[in-house]
């Protein structure tokens, strides 16, 4: 997070991580899609000739949240950015992952894909590690995308691995736009809270984490509801940290 | 290794996340201009394209008829550079679009320039006619501005001013700004993406610096290691060497009835006790020749001498151990040999070796030959500069133990030469031996600048080849050590 009180600025960094071809870059594309124009800058792909991400794909979101910092207002600019899934492309994974304020990962619901998650996983794990960081103080989602496809994973599973984990777990659809906003405001919504529980944000720019997102969804030209989205998660702990906050 | 240590690791989040973007980074300055130039050539209003500080990028303007005639003026050209100056330092405000009036009745539009929802610059359209002040006649304001302007030619000029609604020119702007954005884009994606390549080899060159610092601490370490060991087996094996020097004399003594005679069955005992004595002696002898020959201590004589008398001796030694196992030893010497730099006790020791070696693998009715012929060297290759003086200094003498025995599979070839390797371990009981020999071989012929290897024999058995310099080639060098 980067805060500019002179220029009434605060900027975050989301990162969608994951094995390759899980939907990292297709979450971007419909989260471009979803949101209106004046809220959304162009989406920067950096992709090699098959279009398979090489360095990363970067989204900036940027919505006023009307009331902050004496009451004159405060642009929040996200930056939601993939890592290439690819394992050769570590170190540029690493580089991409400095700095970010809350993880999405996007898993591959088939259940061939299952290994491939985890091994993203503890790729993900190693490299927080070696940026002296742990996934205990990083907010973090769980996207189960391509729910569209056969032989995936089934949602009663789901529901039973979501019940026994820490993180909240969305399912989506990506390529069909299902599940990336939900997905997209659970991050925020667990973003924010971390961040307001460590840097008292509502007192230093006077915006209260229960205001945030629908600020965000009117802005951002999302019409569902908010409260809505976040619950069709399943199990994690998205509404306790909501609860240790207020 | 240097004392600067890795590089840090790169921040790619100050690529992206807030960096500020100045169009004068990205936009070629030229293609800007043209892009200004044509906005000119197709609606004739001046525009110009100012960073946020304030620096002039691009300017495709060509002086009004009207300007350079109200210039010519001394009060007209103070008025023009006031409210050119105005203009230039104007903000266009919270809307981002100011309009700004000049005394000629013509106006300027100041437009800001934004990307990634920031100010990045500004664009200044003008002067022209706005086509609502249906301006006919040169108002007052420039008549006033200086007596020498005359009312007649400033209506003709006026006329000729370009003429544009301002709604018009907010399109037209409009349009000349969103190219203005992709091409900011373009250049920023590219810019991210060098720094983003740069950044990913450095991030790997750091993780390459820190593997290869700790491969090499484990190899300083394995060193350290290696020399301890070699010093060890110097001191274990001369710690040895004396009590079995006692061992070796008192039971020669006891067999030669020095304390008696001995009964036929005691006498055969004494000299098991002594033969196998003198095996261990000279495995010892072989681990201290090893140590020294890895610690670099090992004296070895470097005058020039010539190898068939050595080759002759290594095969009349051998020929009652080749007899006894019925194979046939050949000794094969076609010209003579040149001259070589070296210890002639050592070399023969390597032969020996070789060939002793060649017999115990050799079945009964088998050969084993010593061959030795000189090698033209051929260097790299033939079209080496100077070869015709080099050449001569560059044949070599090579030596070839070959033998119709077992042979050496393949992948077993490059580790014979390792100190207590043996193919395979059954074969020790089968054949005996220490696994030392050829470890010594080899470092005694590298000790003389040579090179050993191992070929195939047809259709079976093994040739080991050593190829020693000749002298002429060695000249004064000193004797090398593995």
């Amino acid at each position: 997070m980067q805060i500019n009180f002179g220029g009434r600025e605060i900027a975050l960094k989301l990162v969608y991580y994951g094995p390759a071809l899980s939907g990292k870059t297709t979450n971007l594309r419909s989260l471009h899609q979803l949101t209106t124009e004046q809220s959304r800058g162009r989406l920067m792909t950096l992709e090699t000739k098959d279009d398979r991400t090489l360095f990363f794909d970067m989204l900036p979101l940027a919505f006023k949240a009307e009331g902050a910092v004496d009451g004159r207002g405060m642009t929040l600019r996200l930056k939601i950015f993939t890592v290439p899934g690819q394992v050769l492309h570590a170190s540029t994974r690493r580089l991409v992952l400095q700095g970010a304020d809350g993880i999405a990962f996007i898993a591959d619901s088939q259940i061939s894909e299952t290994e491939h998650n985890a091994a993203s996983f503890l790729d993900l794990r190693q490299n927080l590690a070696e940026m002296s960081l742990s996934l205990k103080q990083m907010p973090m989602v769980i996207q189960f995308n391509k729910r569209d496809l056969p032989r995936v994973r089934s949602d009663e599973e789901l529901a039973a691995l979501a019940g026994r984990g820490r993180e909240p777990v969305f399912k989506a659809s990506a390529v069909n736009g299902g599940g990336v906003l939900e997905t997209f405001f659970g991050l925020l919504h667990m973003t924010w809270n971390k961040l307001e529980t460590e840097h008292h944000l509502a007192q230093m720019i006077g915006i209260e984490p229960a205001a945030l997102l629908p600020m965000a969804a009117r802005q951002l030209g999302v019409t569902a509801d908010v409260d809505a989205m976040l619950a069709s998660s399943l199990g994690g702990k998205l509404q306790r940290t909501a609860q240790v906050v207020a | 290794m240097s004392n600067e240590g890795p590089p840090p690791p790169v921040s790619v989040e100050d690529l992206v996340l807030d960096a500020r973007v100045r169009i004068e980074d990205l936009v070629d300055r030229e293609g800007l201009d043209e892009l200004c130039r044509s906005f000119h050539a197709l609606f004739g209003i001046p525009v110009r394209i100012y960073s946020t500080e304030g620096a002039l990028l691009a300017d495709a303007t060509g002086e009004q008829e009207l300007c350079a005639y109200v210039n010519t003026t001394p009060d007209g050209r103070k008025a023009c550079a006031a409210t050119v100056g105005g203009v230039k330092a104007l903000e266009p405000g919270e809307t981002g679009d100011v309009t700004h009036p000049c005394f000629t009745g013509a106006i300027y539009r100041v437009i800001a320039l934004e990307y990634d929802g920031r100010r990045v610059g500004r664009m200044i359209v003008g002067p022209f006619l706005g086509s609502s002040a249906s301006l006919n006649e040169p108002p007052k304001s420039l008549l006033d501005v200086d007596a020498g302007i005359q009312a007649e030619r400033a209506k003709t000029l006026l006329a000729k001013m370009p003429r544009a609604k301002p709604d018009t020119v907010t399109r037209i702007a409009k349009h000349l700004g969103s190219a203005l954005d992709l091409i900011l884009f373009s250049g920023h994606k590219a810019h991210v993406t060098n720094k983003m390549h740069l950044a990913s080899v450095r991030e790997s060159y750091r993780q390459l610096e820190e593997k290869t610092a700790r491969l090499q601490e484990a190899f300083d370490r394995l060193k350290e290691l290696d020399k301890l060991k070699s010093s060890f087996l110097a001191t274990v094996s001369h710690e040895l060497r004396t009590p079995l020097t006692s061992i070796i004399g008192y039971s020669e003594m006891l067999s030669e009835g020095l304390a008696g005679d001995l009964k036929p069955e005691q006498l055969e005992f004494v000299k098991t006790i002594h033969d196998k004595g003198e095996q261990l002696l000279s495995l010892i002898m072989g681990l201290l020749d090893l140590g020294k020959l890895e610690s670099g201590t090992m004296r070895m004589s470097t005058r020039p001498i010539r190898l068939e008398p050595v080759l002759s001796e290594v095969i009349s030694t051998l020929t009652p151990t080749a007899r006894k196992k019925s194979v046939n030893l050949v000794l094969d010497l076609a010209g003579d040999l040149s001259e070589l730099r070296g210890d002639p006790e050592r070399l023969r020791q390597v032969f020996i070796n070789l060939v002793e070696n060649a017999l115990k693998f050799t079945p009964a009715n088998g050969n084993v030959t010593l061959r030795a012929r000189m090698i033209a060297d051929e260097g790299g290759g033939g079209d080496d500069e100077g070869l015709t003086l080099l050449a001569p200094t560059r044949s070599r003498i090579e030596v070839r133990v070959l033998d119709t025995g077992i042979g050496i599979p393949t992948r077993e070839k490059p580790k014979v030469f390792d100190a207590f390797y043996q193919v395979d371990s059954s074969s020790t009981r089968e054949y005996g031996g220490t696994g030392l020999g050829l470890s010594i071989v080899k470092r005694l012929v590298e000790a003389h600048g040579g090179e050993i290897r191992i070929e195939d024999n047809s259709p079976k058995g093994t040739v080991f080849v050593v190829s020693l310099p000749q002298a002429a080639s060695r000249l004064s060098e000193a004797p090398r050590v593995a």
